[in-house]
Parts: structure tokens; C-alpha cells; sequence
């Protein structure tokens, strides 16, 4: 590859020099801290694992040092994007504040050339999930009908046909798993309970485009950003409500830059909740006696410093005992499931870290992990059913519409 | 290596360490062509990543018997660059995976680890056991046992409390420093280096890795100090604050536990800002204790010396002592990397000079670094700040540093200005006979260019004797680097 064809490196040439390559997000450990990269942890550990390792490959590959490989696609892919690297480098711009070094952006970036220029060297299961997208509307293949059932006999406002305050967003994966759909239907009733104006887009729901955009397709990300903003503002809804972190990431961080902009304000499901629960418009009648421990999705922690609303949902959830893993908030060590980590060499990096998520939650002495985000919860249920005695995993709204007594109804 | 030799040796290395832990793919060797240093990393034909002793054991006498090259490598965390290598032969040992924790023992005071710990879970382990490892605060996260032995001077201050290191040598001969089960067979635990035979543990110590590779090492420890106290004094001239440094360093011998460092001014604005507060020298003491009375008595004579010599008080540096008393812990640590990194491009300029002659030289080398400034700004290169610090780690010696960061991280120019600024620095430094801490890179190569005759001849008989057919770590201290200009 010509230097010149690095486009999407170049543009963030200014982190990658900016490294020092110190070391410090390979190696660093405290007491709240086991460890800073997953990847390095599950995988045999060389340096290319590593996120120092990464920015090397990245600078090298700018400066016409080394040439695209299958081997560079394989450093390239084999991250979750989590960022925790980025948090403990802690390095920051003195004019601005800002992270000196973005290291997902950098390895986004570097898929990004890596797939425009040589898609050849990326993984099948990446081009899979990008033609999928392409055929169905969603990276994991599922006809675009199957993505309305879960709303099935529902009571609800179709959002292109009737106008509602606020729109459920409930994304790919959680719409399209049978298993996931469940959780869907208790938002629905939760947020009903509650007093929202609800809408869905039922099988109109687009896929948000976050998969997409951390494989490194940037062209089908942008045009899916296009689209869904055209869609989403024509609806007329003030809020959305996201069920998972990553689409909720990816509205309120790479929607921003586009040229039509976003009109309703994005949100969490549990930044909803936990306002609903302020107002006091949901009260809890049934009690759950269990222990657990808050999984912060890097989406929704890392990324967009939502931390404390689940906590405190989970707190005002009568019976519950929130425990937390050492390692947690803006520390916390990814499920495993970030930046297309499951797709990676069979997934097995991917279950390696799951499995140590679980363990670091039965380490405090947690009965069950909770989370806020389908792909979380899917890696670390995944992982907890290995071994004698499978660790529950559930996401937030499990609790909360239990506790509402919402299921016995 | 031709290639049948190279399939042959990875096959043996592949039934050592097993398949995971071997590659010779080309991008995973490229990424430890760098390290920390603007100076650079390694060439390999072959990474390995071993995790026990007997491994290293095994492969050291596999490539001794191929007269395979090999680098041992640990944090990559050198500033003075590694072991060049050879892409064709040299079989790279990332020690890292090495890095368990074997006992912390409480009632002989001593920590075992293996050598590829990175240095802060070393020092954690020891707390969470309430006793209490000392190391320098800067690279803890970055630095493994190992590299620290082997790369600096004294291990970088850790020498005293080194008890045992275990080496294994270029034919595969796992060997134990003294003071246990190295000089006496009935004795397994290791608790005094000195024992049974001459002191062995030096010449491993600093050695660049050149004399064999390590893989273990029991440190001594303290009990964890609970609570520290600080005090923070301003200075307008040197000899004052160098007074204050040797009125304290005469009453203690081992003098890292309650550090007194001075700052000069341009490190000190980092701290504080441009403000009145910065005078151009500033002693800051900083005393652990185990109780309010200990620290009390301590502070006391701190607060007396600086009297004594004539020291400023400041209440912004008084609320800046005040505000460092805290209980120690991790909590109350500075993320120094994190700082230095958000300087830039460092030009790292260290220095170690005997303390009875230091003022003078010191003066010209402030003066050498401030002209060489100059020509940075008139090159357009833009000079983030500045960083002055000394210290002294015992009665005879001052060790510090006067770096420069510069801003354009992504200038070229920069980089090899900031580098040339290194190398051309430790030349002028080491001609004024500052013989700095780092074996490493570029700086065991000049170093090792000062060495008296006898002394390279001791070298050579140890290296000959130890490595005789020289596969550990070629090329260090053999000039390589200055042949090329430090560049």
C-alpha cells in the first residue's frame, strides 16, 4: 500500500504520535486494576496483542515501514476497542485536556485502510457480517422481517404511523436473538408502566451502524448514518432510548459529525430509568434477594461516562446487594464482545475474557453479573455457562420490571 | 540461520514453550523493533515467550549449541534503546510471561518473583501483605525485575535490597547468587547475598543482560510505612539546596526511603504554574513513617536542616507538603508517566556525578543544554518544557536529570533532535565524568568506551568465561550504537 493511501490513518496521525510507546497500557496494574488489555490477557501475550504494539504497526505502516498483511490484519482485528487503554495511558493534551493518544480511533482507523485497500488480508467473518449488512440490514444475517416478531400482539405506536414522545430503540442484536427478545417486551412494559409515550419501529428498525463502523466500514457506516438520520428525524419523536450501549454510543458519538444532525436526544435505557425512578414514577413492590455485580458495558461506561445511573437503579431495586469487581467503572476489563471480538479467530479470545468476567464477579462474591448492553450479556453468559455452576446473567431490565412485578402480571 | 536451520530451531524452541508461545510471523517481530526509546528495539528472526526458568534453561542451551543469538527483552521500557539483533538469526525472549509472584515472605522480609514482573505487581503483592518494596515511583508500570537488574546501574537504587538473583547462563546453567541455596545446599531460603562465597548478585547486576539471562530475583522488604509527611522549601542558588541534600543524605545510609529531591525551576512550573512559588531551586523532602512520632522527629530535623541553610518557606509550597501527607497507598501516588508523556518528544538528559565536585558541573551542564536549546528554537522546534531534578541516593553520590520535551510530536525533526540531544548530551556528561545509571542501548556502549584497560579486560574475562561463544545480548557494550553516531 502507497503511504498516500492511508487516508484514514493520517487523520489520526496526531495520536499516533503523540505515543510514547512507554509501555504503560500493556503492563500497567494497581489495586483496581488487574490488568489494561483483555486482548493481551486471553491471547499469547506478544506485542502485537498489545495496544503499543498497534500504534507501532500503525506508525510503521504509515511511514512505508512494513506493507499490509494478513499478519497486520490479525493486530488490527484482534482488539475489543474497549479503551481501557486509552483511560490508563492517562496521558492528556496540556492545551485541551483531551486524551493525548485515542487508541480505539487508531485501530478503527487502521481496519479502515485495511479494508478499503486491502480487504483481501480481513477476516472472512468481518466481509460476512459487512454483506449481511448489505443483504439484510443487519451484520448477523437475519431477514429483515424477523426483526419486528418480538413486537408481535404487542400493545404499542408504530413510530411511522403515529407520532410518540419517545422512541425504543431496541438495535440489532437485541431484536434479532430469540433469547434476547424477552428483554425487549419488558422495556416495552416497564416504560408503558411509567407513563411514556412509547413507539417502536418494529421490523422498519434500521441497524444503527456501530458494527459496521468499528469493522472499519466507514463508506456503509456514513451512508447508514445518512439514511437512519433522515428516518429518525422524520418521525418527530423528542427522545430515543437505546437498549444498547453500542447503539447508543454510536448515535450520540458518530452521528455528531454528520452533516444532517440527530433531533431527538439519545439515551441510555438506564439513563431513562434512572430518571424515571428520581421522578418517582416506578415503584418497586417485589423484592430480590441476590447479590450482584454491574458489568459496565465499555460503550456506555468507558466511552460515554454513564456509571452512575445503573447503580443507582440498582440500588433503589429493593433486595438487591450490588457488589463491585475490583476492576470496575472506568476501570472495568471488557466482556470480551467489543470491536467485533467474537467474529476474531472463532471467537475464543472472546470467550477466554468472558471467562475472566465471570470469575472476577464470583471472585467478590456475586451470585450474578447484570449488564446494559446485548453483547455483554451474550459473551458473559456464554463464558458462565463453562464449568459446574453457570454464574446468571442478566440485563438491568430483568431486575427492574421483576421488581415492578411486571412478569407475574 | 538459513531456512532449514531456522525450521529446525523453531521446531526444538515449539516442543520448549509450546506453539502459542513461539512466532516468527513478520509483523509480530516488527513491533519489537521499538521500544520506549527514541534509539530503538530489536530485530529478530524469532520472538519467544518462555515461562519458567527451566525453559530459558532449555533454549539458552539450545541456541548456545546452534550459536544462535538471543536478546532478552522485558517492559521495552529502556530509554536508550536494546540489543539491535539480527533479523535473520536472533532469537528474541520476551520475558514478560514470566511474571508470577513466587512468595512474598513475611517473616524473612523478602519477595520472590520471576524476573519478568512488571514491577508495580511486585510492589502491590507486597502490600497487599503489609510489607513494603521500595522502588523508584517513575516507571513502575512499564519496567520489569529483570530489565530494572539488568539495566540500570545498582538496579536503580534497588541494590541493597537485591538478596539473590537466579541466572541462567549462555549453556543452560541455571545458577543462584549467594546467601542460601546458591553457597549453601542445606539452606533453601535465600536472606543475605553476602554469604557462604564472594558476591556473585553484583556482576548480574547492571550487566545490560549480558552475562546471562535472569529469571528470578528475591528482594528484601520493610513494613509498609503508613503515613507520610512532606516538607517543601525554595532555594535561589544551588550550593544552599545541595547543602540541605548533604546535611540529610550524612545522617542516613539508606536514604531513597525518606528522598530529598530538589527541582529546578522548570520542572517546578509543572507543579505549580508560573507563579511566585517558583524559585530556581526546590528541596522537597518526603518522609514515610509508622507513626505520627516517628514522622514528627522527622519532619523536625528535616524543617531544621532547611533552616540552617538558609531555605525559603512559601505557603503555596507549604499547602503543596501539606496536601502530600497523605497515608501512602497507591491512592496517593502521582501517574508520573502519564505527565511525562503529555510533555511530548522527551530528550531525556540523565546524569550521575560524585556529590563533592557536583556544582560546578552541574552549572555547565545547564549551560550546555540551554545553548542546545537555542539551536532547537532556531530549527522552528517548539520547547514544551523543561524538567530538573536531582538527588542523592547516598552520601557520595548525586544522580538526576535535566530533560527537555518538545512539543511537534509529529516533526521528524524533532525526534532526531531530541535524540541527537541525548546521545550528544551523555558524550559532553560523560567527558566531565558523570557516569550515568543506564546499561542500556547507546548508554552501555558509551560507557562502556570510558572503561579503563583493566577494567574492560575483567569485563571481557567474565563475558568469555560466562557466554563463551557470545549469544546472550551481542553487540551491547561493544560500540554499535556509537558507531553509527548515537543515532
Amino acid at each position: 500500500m502507497a503511504k498516500s493511501t492511508m487516508k484514514e490513518l493520517e487523520k489520526v496521525k496526531h495520536f499516533i504520535y503523540s505515543c510514547r510507546k512507554c509501555g504503560v497500557c500493556r503492563y500497567k496494574m494497581t489495586g483496581k486494576l488487574p490488568y489494561v488489555c483483555p486482548v493481551k490477557q486471553a491471547s499469547p501475550g506478544f506485542e502485537s496483542f498489545s495496544s503499543r504494539g498497534k500504534i507501532i504497526l500503525a506508525q510503521a505502516l504509515l511511514e512505508g515501514q512494513i506493507e499490509p498483511s494478513a499478519g497486520l490484519a490479525s493486530a488490527a482485528y484482534s482488539c475489543t476497542m474497549c479503551g481501557n487503554c486509552m483511560t490508563q495511558c492517562g496521558a492528556t493534551d496540556p492545551d485541551t485536556n483531551s486524551p493525548l493518544v485515542d487508541n480505539p480511533a487508531i485501530v478503527e482507523a487502521l481496519r479502515a485502510d485495511l479494508l478499503r485497500e486491502h480487504p483481501e488480508y480481513v477476516p472472512e467473518a468481518y466481509h460476512r457480517a459487512l454483506a449481511a449488512t448489505r443483504q439484510f440490514g443487519n451484520p448477523w444475517g437475519m431477514p429483515r422481517s424477523a426483526r419486528g416478531k418480538w413486537a408481535k400482539g404487542l400493545k404499542i405506536k408504530d413510530a411511522q404511523k403515529e407520532q410518540a414522545d419517545v422512541l425504543l430503540f431496541a438495535g440489532c442484536t437485541m431484536s434479532l436473538n430469540p433469547e434476547l427478545t424477552p428483554r425487549i417486551k419488558k422495556a416495552v412494559a416497564v416504560l408503558q408502566a411509567a407513563g411514556a409515550d412509547l413507539g417502536i419501529l418494529g421490523a422498519a428498525e434500521p441497524c444503527c451502524g456501530s458494527v459496521q463502523q468499528r469493522i472499519g466500514a466507514r463508506e456503509l457506516a456514513a451512508e447508514m448514518i445518512a439514511n437512519n438520520v433522515k428516518l429518525l428525524n422524520s418521525l418527530g419523536c423528542k427522545t430515543i432510548v437505546t437498549l444498547c450501549a453500542g447503539c447508543c454510543n454510536m448515535f450520540r458519538k458518530e452521528y455528531a459529525p454528520a452533516e444532517e444532525k440527530l433531533a431527538p436526544k439519545v439515551y441510555h435505557l438506564v439513563e431513562y430509568l434512572a430518571r424515571l425512578i428520581k421522578e418517582n414514577k416506578l415503584t418497586f413492590t417485589r423484592e430480590q434477594n441476590i447479590t450482584l455485580a454491574y458489568h459496565d458495558p465499555c460503550h456506555l461506561g468507558r466511552h460515554l461516562e454513564v456509571f452512575d445511573p445503573p447503580r443507582a437503579i440498582l440500588k433503589a431495586l429493593p433486595g438487591i446487594t450490588l457488589v463491585e469487581r475490583i476492576a470496575t467503572r472506568e476501570n472495568t476489563i471488557c466482556c470480551g464482545a467489543g470491536g467485533g471480538m467474537r467474529l476474531f479467530d472463532g471467537g475464543i479470545f472472546a470467550q477466554d475474557m468472558g471467562l475472566e468476567a465471570v470469575k472476577a464477579a464470583r471472585d467478590v462474591g456475586a451470585q450474578a453479573l447484570v449488564s446494559a448492553c446485548p453483547f455483554c450479556e451474550t459473551n458473559l453468559s456464554a463464558a458462565s455457562q463453562i464449568g459446574d455452576s453457570p454464574l446468571p446473567v442478566y440485563d438491568i431490565i430483568d431486575l427492574v420490571s421483576d421488581a415492578l412485578g411486571i412478569e407475574s402480571k | 540461520m538459513t531456512q532449514n536451520h531456522s525450521k529446525d530451531l523453531l521446531k526444538a524452541l515449539c516442543d520448549i514453550v509450546g506453539a502459542s508461545y513461539i512466532t516468527d510471523d513478520p509483523v509480530t517481530r516488527f513491533t519489537y523493533t521499538q521500544d520506549a526509546s527514541l534509539f530503538g528495539g530489536t530485530q529478530s528472526a524469532l520472538v519467544v515467550r518462555p515461562g519458567s526458568t527451566e525453559e530459558v534453561s532449555r533454549i539458552a542451551a539450545l541456541a548456545n549449541r546452534h550459536r544462535v543469538p538471543i536478546v532478552t527483552r522485558g517492559g521495552g521500557a529502556t530509554i536508550y534503546g536494546s540489543p539491535r539483533g539480527d533479523a535473520e538469526r536472533t532469537v528474541l525472549l520476551d520475558m514478560t510471561r514470566m511474571d508470577q509472584v513466587i512468595e512474598v515472605n513475611t517473616a524473612g522480609m523478602t519477595v520472590t518473583a520471576q524476573a519478568g514482573i512488571i514491577i508495580n505487581k511486585l510492589v502491590l503483592a507486597c502490600r497487599e501483605k503489609g510489607v513494603y518494596m521500595w522502588a523508584p515511583f517513575a516507571p513502575l508500570h512499564m519496567v520489569s525485575l529483570g530489565g530494572w537488574i539488568s539495566g540500570a546501574a545498582g538496579a536503580a537504587g534497588l541494590w541493597t535490597d537485591i538478596v539473590s538473583i537466579t541466572v541462567v547462563l549462555a549453556d543452560g546453567t541455571i545458577v543462584q547468587t549467594g546467601g542460601g541455596p546458591g553457597t549453601n545446599i542445606h539452606q533453601p531460603v535465600f536472606f543475605n547475598r553476602n554469604l557462604g562465597g564472594p558476591d556473585f548478585a553484583g556482576i548480574f547486576i547492571g550487566d545490560g543482560g549480558s552475562f546471562g539471562i535472569k529469571t528470578q530475583a528475591t528482594i528484601r522488604t520493610t513494613r509498609q510505612p503508613s503515613l507520610v509527611r512532606a516538607g517543601i522549601f525554595a532555594f535561589d542558588e544551588l550550593e544552599p539546596a545541595l547543602e540541605m541534600v548533604r546535611l540529610h543524605v550524612e545522617r542516613r545510609t539508606v536514604q531513597r526511603y525518606d528522598p530529598v529531591l530538589v527541582f529546578g525551576a522548570g520542572a517546578m512550573k509543572n507543579f505549580v504554574g508560573d507563579t511566585d512559588a517558583v524559585a530556581p531551586f526546590t528541596v522537597q523532602a518526603m518522609m514515610q513513617g509508622h507513626d505520627a512520632a516517628e514522622l514528627d522527629a522527622k519532619l523536625a530535623i528535616i524543617h531544621s536542616i532547611a533552616e540552617q541553610c538558609g531555605a525559603r518557606r512559601d505557603p503555596m509550597l507549604d499547602a503543596m507538603a501539606e496536601a502530600m501527607g497523605t497515608p501512602t497507598g497507591e491512592d496517593s501516588e502521582m501517574d508520573w508517566m502519564a505527565i511525562f508523556n503529555s510533555f511530548g518528544i522527551a530528550a531525556w538528559l540523565p546524569f550521575t556525578l560524585p556529590r563533592q565536585s557536583f556544582p560546578p558541573v552541574y552549572k555547565k551542564l545547564i549551560s550546555w543544554r540551554n545553548e542546545r536549546l537555542k539551536e532547537a528554537e532556531k530549527l522552528g522546534l517548539r520547547l514544551r518544557t523543561t524538567w530538573e531534578f536531582f538527588t542523592s541516593s547516598d552520601p557520595s553520590t548525586i544522580t538526576g536529570e535535566i530533560d527537555a520535551f518538545f512539543a511537534d510530536v509529529e516533526n521528524p525533526q524533532a525526534t532526531a533532535f531530541a535524540r541527537t540531544l541525548m546521545a550528544d548530551f551523555q558524550k559532553y556528561a560523560h567527558s566531565l565524568g558523570s557516569i550515568d545509571v543506564y546499561n542500556q542501548g547507546f548508554m552501555a556502549d558509551l560507557n562502556a568506551s570510558c572503561w579503563s584497560p583493566g577494567f574492560k579486560r575483567l569485563f571481557d574475562a567474565v563475558k568469555t568465561v560466562l557466554d563463551p561463544n557470545g549469544i546472550i545480548n551481542p553487540g551491547l557494550w561493544a560500540g554499535s550504537y556509537l558507531r553509527e553516531g548515537g543515532e
